[in-house]
Order: C-alpha cells, then structure tokens, then sequence
C-alpha cells in the first residue's frame, strides 16, 4: 500500500469514511469489523433524512467496539475513536488534534458535506489519512477524494458493482485515479493490515 | 539559500496570514483568531470568485478597493440563517427559559451575531406570544454592516417560508407564521409592529466591549467560526455583560465549559439545548461552580468519550 509500514504503530492517523444512500449496512458492517484496539481515529459524514441522523451515532455505537461519538464543535481528535457529524454541520478537520463544526452553505446541496470533511482532512493529514467512500446517489465526495489522493493519503472507493447506489463511487472514479477499488470484505482487509501496519 | 518543496496548501496558509493582516491593517478588521479550516475554504472560494490564480492576488486589490474588502468580509462572516432553526430549543425556551426571565422587571437581550435577522424576528415572534414585549429589550449585533441593513429592512426571499412555518409549529408557535409576514410578489417582509420591537447596532465581538447590561444573551453558531483565543475572549465579554443569574444560549453543537477559564462563569443548565446559567463572580476571577457537560464529545451509549 502507499508509504508502505513503519516502525512504531501505523503511519496512518486518519480514517475518514463518506457514504449516503445504501451506505448504512456497509458501514455498520465495516466498523463491526474493526478491533477494539483500533489505532486510528475515525471520521464519518453522511447523509441521512432529518430524523435518522441524530441516532446515527447510536445506530454505530451498537455495532462497533469502539466508542462512538457525535462531535461538538472543537472535539479532540483521539485513537481508536469513531466521530460523526451533527446533523445540519459540516464536519472540518481543524488540525491534527481537533476537529471542527461550520454552518457554512450546503455543497452538492448537502450538509454536512462528504468534501468537506475530506479536503480537511487531507489537509491536516496527507499521507497519514486514510480516505474511504462507500455508496451514494450523489457525486459529493468526488471531490474531496481527488484533493486527498493529491496530497497522498490512501484512497479507498466501494466498487460501484457491489451497491445499487453507484452515483458517488462512478464519480470517484471519474475524478481520482485510486488507489483501491474493493467490496466490503476486501475494506475491511485494508483497514485492518493499515491498522496493524507496524 | 536551500530550496525546500513546498506544499501548495502550506503556501495558501502563508498567503491567508498575508491577507488577513492586510484587512487588519487597513481597516481594522481582525479575523486571525477564527478557526482556520473553515476560513480556509471560504477563502479559496474567493480565489474563484474573482477569478485569480491565487489568494495573495487579492491583496492589493482589497488594500485599494474597499469593495473587494467588502465583500471578503461578506464571505468570512457566514450569513447562513433560519428562522426557529433548532425546534427543540425554541421550544425550550418558551417553556423553561422564558418563564424564567419574566421573573425580572426588566429583560435585556442580546442577540450577537443576528445576520440578516431570522433568529433576531423568531426570539421577537416568541417574545410577543409570551407576552413579554412590552418590557423586553433586544439589541441585535452583528460585524455585517450590509448583512444588518437587510435584518433591519425585515425582508427576505419567500422560498424558505414553508421550511420556517414547519419549523415554527415544531418549536411550539401558537399564532399563525404568515400573519407575521406581509407578502410582495416573492419576498415576505416582518409586519411593522414586531421590526420596531428591535435595535440592530454593529459590534465586533473581536474588538468591541460590553455596551449593556443583559439578562439573556442569544449567541448560536458563532462561537464556532472562533478558535479557543477568541472564544475565550467572547465568553469573557459575556460574563461581563450578563447579570448574574442571567442566560446564555448557545449553538446546539457548541462547547465551552471543557477547558476555558471564562467558561467557569457559567453553569449549564441543559445540555441538550445549550443554555448556561450565568453563576459567579466576574469572568476573569475564574472562581466558579464549573459543570463540565460534555468533555470532548457526547456521551454515547454509556461509553466515554
Ligand atoms: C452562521 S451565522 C449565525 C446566525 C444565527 N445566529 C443563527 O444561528 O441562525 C454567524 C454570524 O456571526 C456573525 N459574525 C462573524 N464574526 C463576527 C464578529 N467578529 N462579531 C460579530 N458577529 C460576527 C456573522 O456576520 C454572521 O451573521
């Protein structure tokens, strides 16, 4: 994989995941997938009807070992656990210690934004970030993994074969040349070996 | 000289402090203490806007034309508003907070960072179903000259009206929304009655002082855009303006007791909505009941965060 291991824990920090439509089962399933002992903090921004979004960090927390958590504005960001945004934010990468929270305008229509999340993430990031995007009936995302690839993190796209929702992972592909393009099983492979990566 | 290859976006950080001292510089403006990934992204959306291969392009441009300088500060201070954003919050207020303030002979409010209005007429639409107009006090602040002659003019595109009224109903309102708005083709303007109910001031909560005393100040989704520097300052700023036992609500998502020292002045009494209770002596003395709500995240499913 890109930069390859070193010595002293994973070189990657990050994991930062976007999905919307189709998306809830593969990250449910990804997550229940990770140990507990997982060594990257992970970010998630998705898109869910008014309502659904406000359990999601419930939904998360039920099926993964490790603890999940809604961000407030400026939350640290620490190893080993799952953040998602507020419902009606947009979930920033501050720096590599913090997180933040704007009410800037929608992008693609859709707050909190897929982009967002990622180009900040880059940018504080590069090439320790891990950026994964999953299915979606809309190309938000696009854009953010093309800005994380440049600045080196690893890229992850779902195969658009495996969802019936392949709108965001046909324009990830459009825009970025990736670095993998994997079903569910084989993300959960990379995440875990990015992981133990040592 | 070694040459070191830079990063782009590291240049871009060296060009938006080169920016930003210009504004400070010649118009006073200082947005150094923001946050900065957020300001980030606005600011190359400048880039774009006009058309210029990069950020420190603008410089010269902004230090000549106060227009350009307008309208980068258009685009740092984030308009974005709704009317009775939050339902649950107005609710709260209605039913727990308002109650509460009636108890004072007098209420002076402070709205910091009105915008364009919406928040400023909702807390207005509130105020006058409660009764409470007649003694009540609203002094509405933004640093958005152009953003507050529009909250003052009281009318906007009749677009979001559906999205409000749902939203007023879901807060609890007990009249009819439309009867507060006057229909002209496809905006809607805020009935006389309740725009006079309010002063629009600008004020600079990076450089201003406490101008009243306040019972209950309105702050949400500004806080934010701050880095700890600033929001430390802010808070302080409010602890001195508010009376003791007065309110504070802030944004849903925002968090201040963590690690701040003017924090500490304030107790939360609802975490879920936000409301902090104004408690000890002056900000600064930092003595304090302190109340750490959530410290770097909400609790989820009995699990610390
Ligand atoms: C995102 S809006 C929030 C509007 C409203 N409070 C709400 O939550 O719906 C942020 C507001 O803060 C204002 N603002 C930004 N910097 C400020 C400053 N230094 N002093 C006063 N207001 C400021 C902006 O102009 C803008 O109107």
């Amino acid at each position: 994989m890109p930069g390859g291991c070193m010595s002293g824990g994973s070189m990657y920090k990050l994991l930062a995941i976007g999905f919307s439509a189709g998306g809830m089962p593969l990250a449910s399933g990804i997550l229940a997938a990770l140990p507990g002992d997982y060594p990257l903090a992970i970010a998630i921004v998705t898109h869910l009807p008014a309502g659904q979004d406000s359990v999601l960090a419930e939904m998360l927390d039920r099926v993964s070992s490790l603890p999940v958590a809604m961000v407030i504005d400026k939350t640290p960001i620490q190893p080993g656990h799952v953040y998602v945004a507020p419902p009606d934010y947009h979930l920033l990468v501050e720096n590599r210690d913090r997180f933040a929270l704007s009410i800037d305008a929608p992008v693609l229509s859709v707050r909190p934004s897929i982009d967002v999340l990622l180009e900040t993430a880059a940018e504080a990031f590069e090439d320790s970030l891990i950026a994964l995007t999953l299915s979606g009936a809309n190309s938000d995302g696009a854009c953010g993994m093309a800005r994380a690839h440049e600045l080196g993190a690893m890229t992850i796209a779902l195969s658009p074969l495996k969802t019936d929702f392949r709108t965001l992972p046909d324009a990830v592909l459009a825009a970025v040349d990736v670095d993998y393009i994997a079903d569910q099983d084989e993300i959960i492979a990379l995440l875990c070996a990015a992981g133990e990566c040592a | 000289m070694a040459v070191i290859k830079w990063r782009n976006h590291h240049l871009e950080d060296i060009e938006i402090a080169l920016l930003l001292e210009a504004m400070k510089a010649r118009y006073g403006y200082d947005f150094s203490n923001y946050a900065h990934a957020s300001l980030k992204r606005r600011l190359k959306q400048l880039r774009d806007y006009f058309d210029v291969p990069h950020l420190s392009h603008l410089i010269p441009s902004l230090l000549y034309d106060e227009r350009v300088a307008q309208v980068i500060i258009n685009n740092i201070s984030v308009l974005a508003s709704d009317f009775f954003r939050d339902p649950p919050v107005w609710r709260y207020l209605r039913d727990e907070i308002l109650p509460r303030l009636a108890t004072f002979p007098r209420i002076n409010i402070w709205q910091a960072g009105c915008g364009r209005g919406q928040e400023t007429y909702s807390l207005l639409i509130l105020l006058h179903e409660c009764g409470l107009l007649d003694k009540t006090r609203l002094v509405a602040t933004d640093i958005n000259v152009s953003a507050m002659d529009e909250a003052r003019a009281g009318r906007w595109s009749a677009r979001d009206l559906d999205r409000w009224r749902t939203s007023y109903l879901a807060a609890g309102g007990q009249g009819h929304f439309d009867d507060y708005f006057q229909r002209e083709g496809d905006t809607v303007m805020m009935v006389e009655h309740l725009r006079q109910k309010v002063e629009f001031n600008q004020h600079n909560l990076v450089t201003d002082e406490v101008f009243m005393e306040a019972q209950f100040i309105v702050c949400r989704n500004v806080l934010i855009y701050f880095d700890d520097t600033l929001q430390e300052r802010v808070l302080e700023l409010f602890g001195r303006s508010l009376q003791r036992g007065g309110y504070l609500l802030l944004g849903r998502a925002e968090n201040v007791l963590q690690s701040s020292l003017a924090g500490r002045c304030f107790q939360k009494i609802d975490a879920g909505c936000n409301v902090l209770r104004r408690t000890a002596e002056v900000a600064h003395a930092g003595v304090a009941h302190v109340e750490v709500a959530h410290a770097g995240g909400l609790h989820v499913g009995g699990q610390h965060v």
